[in-house]
C-alpha cells in the first residue's frame, strides 16, 4: 500500500483553556477529495489551518508527500488554500491576483503570462483578467480564488466552506463544476463544510468529526450504510434511533421484532426511514401508533409516527399513486420492510 | 510543543527580510513612542527642579515653583480667563452641535450632505486663519479683540468636533427606540429629551472634555482674539516662555499635563480613545 | 360643482414644509459657522485688497497693490518654499515615525493597545505650547538635556546648536503631529482583512513581502488622511517655527501672525493669510486627488 499523500498524527490544539483538537489522526490518499464534515465549532475548520500551516499544534504531526511539515511555516508547504470569503487582493486585478505568487517567486513576465491565462482558462474565466474583484460575482470570484492557487502546481488543494457564500442554485452548479475540475487535475484535495449534502456530492471520502475528534472516516456509503456512533448517524441522513437490551443474542422491538446480534448489554439500533414502511392494518409485527405528520415531496413522502417511545418514528415511501392516502390521526402500524438494514450501536456515542 | 521545537519552528518562519523589517520597525516605533512622550516626563521632571533656571537632570528637586505659582497673581488670573472661557465654548459647542448632528443623522431635507460639510468645515482651517478671520470681522464692525470675540471665535473652531462625535453616536442608535417613543404618543421634543438625549450623552460628555481641554489651552486662534487686558493661561505662557528662562513655565504645563491625563480618562470611558482625532 | 375638499395630503405638504423635514435643530449651528466663519473668511479676503491704516478701513479703496507687492517680492517666495519644505518633510518624517506605532497597535493585545493610545493621544490633548517648550529645554544650549547626555556619553565634544534651526523646528512640528499621523493609520489598518494576509502567506510570500505588497497598499486611505492632515497643520503652524526657530526664522504663518498682531500691518496680513489659506486647499487637493488615483481599484464597490 503507498504511503498515504496527507498524514495527520496525533493533532491536539487549544486555544486557551479551550481544547479545539484532541488527538486526530488523518490519512488522505493522492488524488483523493476528502471533505471534513461536521457542526460549527466542531474543529474541522482548525484541522484545515492546520494542514495549511496558520495552525501549530500542540501535540502531533503534519506530513505532505512522505515529509514532515509541521514546522514549516505556512509561505513553506506545497499546499494551495481557497478562504470561505476567497480573500481576493482587492487592490490588483484578476491577472494580478492570479499571478501574485508567480510574482513572489520571481518568474519573468513572459513565463507568468503564459501560466496565469492557462489557469484563467482552466476555470473557464480567460476573458476576465482586467477585472477588478470588486466586480466579479460571488461565483466568479470562486474561480479567480481556485486559479491564484492552481497556477502554483500545488500538492494539496484546501477549501475551507467554499460555497457557504453562494445562493442554493449556484452552490449545485459549481459543486460539480469543481468536483470534475479536481478529478481531472487529480490534486489531493481536503475540503471543509457543515452541509452533508455538499460532502456526499464532492468526497471519495468523509471525516465527520465531533468536539474535536474525528468519529469516522469512510465513504459516502459506509458513513450512511454503516454509521460507527448515532452522532454519524444522526448527522448525515435521517435515522430513528431505537434504545434496545440484548438478550440471548437477540434484540426485541416493537412488537414482535427481533434483531439478531453480536453485541451485548443495552444497545441502540439505528434504522432509516427507507427501511420501515406504513401499514393501515395495526395487526403483525412492528411498531403501532398514531401518525402525527405527513409530508407530500412530491416523488417521496414522508411519515412521522408516534409509537409511544421519546421520539416519533420517522419513515420515507416512495410516492404510490394508486395507494390509499394516510391522514394525519390515523392509527397505522410501522412495518421493518424485508429489505430492511440496520446498525447496532453500543449505547452512547461511541461503539 | 517544546520550547527547542518552537524554537526551531520560529527560525523555520523568519526569512532574514523579515527580520530586518522587524528590527526596522520595532527601532522606529519606539523612536516614535519615545518622541511623542518624553517632552511630557522632562517637562514635568524639570518643575520640580529648585534651581533659577533650566537645566537637566534636575538638581535640589523641590516645589518652589509650584509655591510661586500660588502666588502669582497674573498667571492665577490668566488661569481663571481659561477656565471661564473653557466653559463657555463646550457649553456653546454641546447647545449648536447637538441639535445640529441630530438633524444630520436622522433629518431628510435636501441639501443634508451639503450642510454637514460646511459645518464640519471649521476642522479643516488653521486655527490661524480662524483667528486672523473673526479678529478681521470684529474690526470691520468696531469689534475689538475681546473675552466674547475669544469665545466666538473658539466655537466655532472646536463645534466640528462635537458635532462629528455627536453624529457617530446618533447614527449608531437605534430608531426603533424614537418610534416607540412616538408610538406611546410623546412628542418630537420630548423624545428628543427622553429618549435621545440620555444615550447620547455618554459621548457627548466625552467631546465636551475634549473640546474644554482644547479651548482651555489654544494658543493659535486666541493669540488674534483675545484681549490684551485678559488673557488667558495658553497666551500668557506663549510671552512667558519667550522671556522667562525659570522652570515656572513647566510648573504650569505640568498643571496642563494633569488636565489633559484627566481629559484623555474621561473621554476614553465615554467615547473610546480611538475617537479622539481631530 | 362643490369645492374640492382639503384632503390630508395637502395638510402633510404643509406640515413638511413647515417642519422642514428634520432641519430646524440644525440652523442655529448653521447661521452660527456661515456667521464666525463665512463672512470672516469674505472679510479677510476683501482686507487684501483695502487699505487699511492703523486697523482701520479706509472705504472704498480697492487695490491690488498689496498683491502685487507680495507675489513680486522674492522674500514672500522664500518664505513660502520654507513652509512648503517644512510640511513636506514633516508629513515625511511623521509618516516614517508614525507608520511602524500604527503597525504595532494591530499586533499587540488589548492592554498593550491601551497604552500605546495613552502615549499617543495624551500628547495631542497637552497644549502645543506645552510641548514646544518642552523642545526648548529638550534641545537648548548647553545644559539642554539631549546636549547633556550626548556630553556626558562622550559621542559630541562640543553642545551641538540645534535650537533655532531648521532641524529645531523640523522635531517640533514632528513631535507635535505625530499623533495626526498615527490616528489615522490605526484605523485604516485596525480595519484590515486578515485573511488577505493569510492567503498572501499560502501563495508563498515572506512577511515583509505580505507588508509590502498586501498591507501597505491596503492602507493608502489611512496614509492619505494623516498625509493631507499633518501636511496642512504643519504648512499653517506658526508657534513652533517662531519658539524653537528663533527671532530671525520666520515662515509664511509667522509672517502672517507678525503681520496681524505686531506690525498691524493688517493689509499684508490678510493677502499672506488668503495665500497661506489657498495654497494649502491646492496642496491638499493634490494629495487627496493623487490617492484617489492609486485607490482605482475601489471604483467597482461603489
Amino acid at each position: 500500500m503507498t504511503a498515504p499523500h496527507v498524514r495527520l498524527q496525533g493533532i491536539r490544539k487549544a486555544f486557551g483553556a479551550l481544547a479545539v483538537l484532541r488527538d486526530c489522526d488523518l490519512e488522505v490518499e493522492k488524488g483523493e477529495v476528502m471533505t471534513l464534515l461536521g457542526p460549527s465549532g466542531c474543529g474541522k475548520t482548525t484541522l484545515l489551518r492546520t494542514i495549511a500551516g496558520f495552525v501549530v499544534p500542540d501535540a502531533g504531526s503534519v506530513s505532505i508527500g512522505g515529509r514532515d511539515v509541521t514546522l514549516h511555516p505556512p509561505n513553506r508547504r506545497s499546499v494551495g488554500m481557497v478562504f470561505q470569503h476567497y480573500a481576493l487582493f482587492p487592490h490588483m486585478t484578476v491577472f494580478g491576483n492570479v499571478a501574485y505568487g508567480l510574482r513572489v517567486r520571481r518568474l519573468g513576465r513572459e513565463e507568468i503570462d503564459r501560466r496565469v491565462r492557462a489557469a484563467l482558462e482552466l476555470v473557464e474565466l480567460a476573458a476576465l483578467p482586467e477585472r477588478w474583484p470588486a466586480q466579479l460575482s460571488g461565483g466568479q470570484q470562486q474561480r479567480v480564488a481556485l486559479a491564484r492557487v492552481l497556477v502554483l502546481a500545488p500538492e494539496v488543494l484546501l477549501l475551507d466552506e467554499p460555497f457557504g457564500a453562494l445562493d442554493a442554485k449556484l452552490r449545485q452548479a459549481m459543486q460539480v463544476d469543481l468536483r470534475q475540475l479536481v478529478r481531472r487535475l487529480g490534486i489531493t484535495t481536503v475540503f471543509v463544510t457543515h452541509d452533508q449534502d455538499e460532502a456526499l456530492t464532492l468526497s471519495d471520502r468523509i471525516a465527520v468529526m465531533r468536539g474535536g475528534v474525528i468519529e469516522q472516516v469512510g465513504t459516502p456509503l459506509e458513513i450512511y450504510d454503516r454509521p460507527a456512533s448515532t452522532y454519524v448517524a444522526d448527522f448525515v441522513g435521517l435515522s430513528n434511533l431505537l434504545p434496545g437490551e440484548v438478550r440471548a443474542g437477540r434484540i426485541e422491538l416493537g412488537r414482535s421484532v427481533v434483531l439478531p446480534t453480536d453485541r451485548t448489554g443495552r444497545v441502540t439500533v439505528v434504522i432509516r426511514p427507507e427501511h420501515l414502511a406504513v401499514r393501515r392494518d395495526e395487526a403483525g409485527p412492528g411498531w403501532p401508533g398514531t401518525l402525527t405528520f405527513v409530508k407530500h415531496a412530491g416523488a417521496t413522502t414522508e411519515y412521522q409516527v408516534d409509537v409511544g417511545g421519546p421520539a416519533p418514528l420517522r419513515v420515507l415511501a416512495m410516492r404510490d399513486p394508486g395507494g390509499d392516502l394516510l391522514e394525519v390521526g390515523d392509527r397505522v402500524r410501522v412495518e421493518l420492510r424485508d429489505s430492511a438494514a440496520w446498525v447496532v450501536l453500543g449505547e452512547g456515542a461511541r461503539p | 510543543m517544546t520550547p527547542a521545537l518552537e524554537r526551531a519552528r520560529r527560525r523555520r518562519a523568519w526569512s532574514p527580510g523579515d527580520a530586518a523589517g522587524a528590527v526596522v520597525l520595532t527601532g522606529l516605533a519606539a523612536l516614535a513612542l519615545v518622541v511623542l512622550v518624553a517632552p511630557l516626563l522632562v517637562v514635568v521632571l524639570i518643575s520640580f527642579d529648585g534651581r533659577e533656571y533650566i537645566g537637566f537632570p534636575p538638581e535640589r528637586l523641590s516645589l518652589r515653583w509650584y509655591q510661586a505659582l500660588w502666588g502669582h497673581a497674573q498667571l492665577i488670573d490668566a488661569a481663571k480667563v481659561s477656565l471661564r472661557v473653557a466653559l463657555d465654548v463646550t457649553l456653546a459647542g454641546v447647545v449648536l452641535g447637538v441639535p445640529a448632528a441630530y438633524a444630520l443623522v436622522r433629518g431628510t431635507f435636501p441639501g443634508r450632505t451639503v450642510a454637514g460639510a460646511f459645518l464640519v468645515a471649521p476642522q479643516m482651517m488653521p486655527g490661524l486663519v480662524i483667528g486672523v478671520a473673526v479678529l478681521f470681522f470684529g474690526a470691520y464692525f468696531a469689534f475689538r479683540a475681546s473675552h466674547l470675540m475669544l469665545i466666538l471665535s473658539l466655537t466655532v473652531f472646536c463645534l466640528p468636533f462635537v458635532i462629528r462625535i455627536a453624529m457617530a453616536r446618533l447614527a449608531g442608535l437605534d430608531p426603533a427606540l424614537e418610534e416607540a417613543s412616538a408610538a406611546l404618543g410623546a412628542g418630537r421634543f420630548e423624545t428628543f429629551l427622553r429618549v435621545t438625549l440620555p444615550q447620547v450623552a455618554g459621548a457627548v460628555l466625552g467631546a465636551a472634555a475634549v473640546v474644554f481641554i482644547e479651548a482651555f489651552d489654544n494658543v493659535t486662534v486666541a493669540l488674534f482674539t483675545a484681549s490684551a487686558r485678559a488673557r488667558p493661561l495658553a497666551v500668557e505662557l506663549y510671552y512667558l516662555v519667550q522671556y522667562d528662562s525659570s522652570p515656572l513655565v513647566a510648573a504650569v504645563s505640568a498643571f496642563e499635563i494633569l488636565l489633559a491625563f484627566l481629559a484623555v480618562a474621561v473621554a476614553s470611558r465615554t467615547i473610546g480613545l480611538e475617537r479622539i482625532g481631530r | 360643482m362643490s369645492a374640492p375638499a382639503v384632503t390630508w395630503t395637502d395638510a402633510a405638504w404643509v406640515r413638511r414644509i413647515v417642519r422642514g423635514r428634520g432641519i430646524w435643530p440644525a440652523v442655529p449651528a448653521l447661521l452660527y459657522v456661515f456667521v464666525m466663519l463665512a463672512v470672516p473668511l469674505a472679510v479677510l479676503f476683501a482686507f487684501g485688497f483695502l487699505t487699511i491704516d492703523r486697523g482701520r478701513v479706509i472705504p472704498g479703496s480697492f487695490t491690488v497693490a498689496h498683491y502685487q507687492r507680495i507675489l513680486t517680492d522674492s522674500l514672500s517666495w522664500l518664505l513660502f518654499w520654507r513652509s512648503f519644505r517644512l510640511g513636506v518633510a514633516t508629513t515625511l518624517l511623521c509618516l516614517v515615525l508614525g507608520y511602524p506605532v500604527a503597525y504595532l497597535y494591530t499586533l499587540v493585545g488589548p492592554a498593550a493597545r491601551k497604552l500605546l493610545l495613552i502615549a499617543v493621544i495624551s500628547p495631542l490633548l497637552t497644549s502645543a505650547l506645552v510641548r514646544t517648550y518642552a523642545w526648548l529645554v529638550i534641545l537648548g544650549g548647553r545644559r539642554g538635556l539631549l546636549n547633556t547626555v550626548l556630553l556626558r556619553l562622550g559621542i559630541v565634544d562640543t553642545p551641538l546648536r540645534i535650537l533655532n534651526t531648521d532641524w529645531a523646528v523640523l522635531i517640533g512640528l514632528t513631535q507635535v503631529h505625530l499623533p495626526f499621523m498615527i490616528l489615522p493609520l490605526i484605523a485604516a489598518l485596525a480595519s484590515r482583512d486578515r485573511f488577505l494576509e493569510e492567503a498572501s502567506a499560502n501563495l508563498g510570500a515572506s512577511r515583509l513581502e505580505t507588508f509590502l505588497r498586501v498591507v501597505v497598499p491596503l492602507s493608502l486611505p489611512g496614509i492619505a488622511a494623516g498625509t493631507a492632515l499633518v501636511f496642512a497643520l504643519s504648512y499653517t503652524n506658526f508657534i513652533i517655527p517662531q519658539l524653537l526657530g528663533g527671532g530671525t526664522y520666520s515662515t509664511v504663518a509667522v509672517k502672517v501672525y507678525e503681520q496681524t498682531i505686531v506690525i498691524l500691518d493688517w493689509a499684508t496680513g490678510a493677502v499672506l493669510a488668503a495665500l497661506l489659506l489657498g495654497s494649502c486647499f491646492v496642496l491638499v487637493l493634490l494629495i487627496t486627488w493623487t490617492a484617489n488615483r492609486a485607490m482605482a481599484w475601489r471604483e467597482g464597490t461603489r
